[in-house]
């Protein structure tokens, strides 16, 4: 549908007057828009036209020397570096065997972990969906008893977003007390990951929300809160994954 | 420039699109010829960005050094050769002019009178070529003055329609509809001759 809006978008679009965000938006709907399509194209033909009307300058005779001699340089480098390509590309081919090899580590140790924690713990058992999530692949999150020293736990986050808590050695809570993950982050408040008490051998296997980035996450904790849950970490870092990256 | 040629080459000369096949081949000669047909168009459009001969040789150079590197990645479902060009060239001009703003300031004052009714000095001889720039030099005149400057401001100044409105203290919805009455208008007058390429058929 060509309306009047769409078409002062087109002819900024084609002029190149438009920032990032419209012009991702006419981006999607010409993509979906065939007389839109058409009418930017003939646009961008009216465009690239415009510089026919100014006066013609012809360009300095030495230009095509400078572009000819930084060709010629770069298909030389191109051909030195094909000469060292079979390294390269051995290298190229190295990399995903070696990555599946840190997956398959990290999938056995968490297998491994799991059983370890299943003969140690003969609390209450962990639900199917925390099952599953341990045996996917993902990275580990090591905490430190920082305020408990004699708690340490460790967190799994699957590759596809998933993730898991396994928890030792932390005291039982009264009914309005819970411990509590936190993911703290720069710019934004901290997340909570899961809350969770602890069988009468102080343990716990619970499942976690991740945040879909990890990025702006600077340290991951675990502290006690008042039940059900809080918003916002206030009791102290019984542990802690700093620096957990 | 519709046309797989310009609008200037013989019959019997490559087409562009030929010649970018060439260039993938890794023939530099091809390359060679894109510039000789386009090396002056992008070297004025270069100058009228930047308004520096030595800086618009550096555009120009980088331009078809970029069109060099990047001879995979042309798309001619996107658009004409010579389109490309002009983008990566504009794009490059533009990217100068806002990392030097001393120099933006400078032409600021200087106040470049419009081109529009400036003649093409420089012909390159083929009836058709001179017939399409008569025509652009034509259609651009032939707009009111505040449509061409909401055109210039945007294609040779790299400015954004709020940009311009604020540039020029008038409301938004003004800017977009000069810019959308300028383009319509010179779409109605060139786009026959842009889509035939002059006289020439097209060929790609």
């Amino acid at each position: 549908m060509t309306d009047e809006h769409s078409v002062e978008a087109l002819a900024a679009y084609a002029l190149g007057s438009l920032d990032p965000s419209e012009r991702a938006s006419v981006d999607a709907h010409v993509a979906a828009c065939d007389a839109c399509a058409a009418r930017l194209r003939a646009y961008q033909g009216v465009a690239a036209t415009l510089p026919l009307g100014l006066a013609q300058a012809p360009p300095p005779p030495e230009a095509w020397g400078v572009i000819s001699a930084t060709v010629r340089a770069r298909r030389a480098r191109r051909r030195i570096e094909a000469k060292a390509s079979p390294l390269v590309a051995w290298l190229r081919f190295a990399k995903w065997p070696a990555v599946a090899v840190a997956l398959s580590a990290l999938l056995v140790w968490n297998v491994a972990l799991q059983r370890e924690l299943v003969r140690r713990a003969p609390g209450p058992a962990p639900g199917p969906e925390v099952e599953a999530l341990s045996r996917r692949p993902g990275r580990v999150v090591i905490f430190r008893g920082t305020g408990k020293p004699e708690a340490s736990a460790r967190l799994f986050v699957a590759v596809d977003g998933g993730g898991h808590l396994a928890v030792s050695g932390l005291g039982q809570l009264p009914r309005e007390r819970t411990y509590q993950l936190w993911f703290v982050r720069t710019g934004s408040s901290a997340m909570s990951g899961a809350t969770f008490g602890v069988d009468r051998y102080g343990h716990a296997w619970v499942k976690v929300a991740v945040p879909r980035s990890l990025d702006d996450v600077q340290a991951i904790v675990v502290t006690e809160e008042p039940a059900p849950q809080g918003s916002a970490p206030t009791g102290r870092h019984l542990l802690d994954a700093l620096p957990w990256r | 420039m519709r046309g797989g040629r310009p609008a200037d080459a013989r019959i019997g000369e490559p087409t562009d699109v030929e010649l970018l096949q060439r260039m993938r081949l890794e023939d530099e000669s091809a390359l060679e010829a894109l510039y000789a047909r386009y090396g002056g168009l992008v070297f004025t459009l270069a100058l009228r960005i930047v308004g520096d001969p030595e800086l618009a040789r550096e555009v120009m150079q980088d331009t078809f050094l970029r069109a060099w590197d990047g001879r995979e990645t042309y798309d001619p479902g996107r658009g004409r050769v010579p389109w490309w060009l002009m983008g990566i060239a504009r794009n490059r001009a533009i990217d100068l002019l806002r990392s030097r703003p001393h120099q933006a300031r400078l032409r600021e004052q200087e106040k470049p009178p419009s081109d529009a009714h400036r003649v093409a000095t420089v012909d390159p001889g083929a009836a058709d070529a001179l017939a399409l720039r008569r025509a652009v030099t034509q259609a651009l005149a032939g707009l009111p003055e505040s449509q061409r400057e909401a055109v210039e401001l945007a294609y040779y100044r790299g400015l954004t329609q709020a940009e311009i409105a604020r540039h020029l203290g008038q409301p938004l919805g003004t800017i977009k509809s000069r810019t959308r009455d300028a383009m319509e208008r010179l779409r109605t007058l060139l786009e026959p001759l842009i889509e035939t390429g002059g006289s020439e058929p097209r060929r790609d």
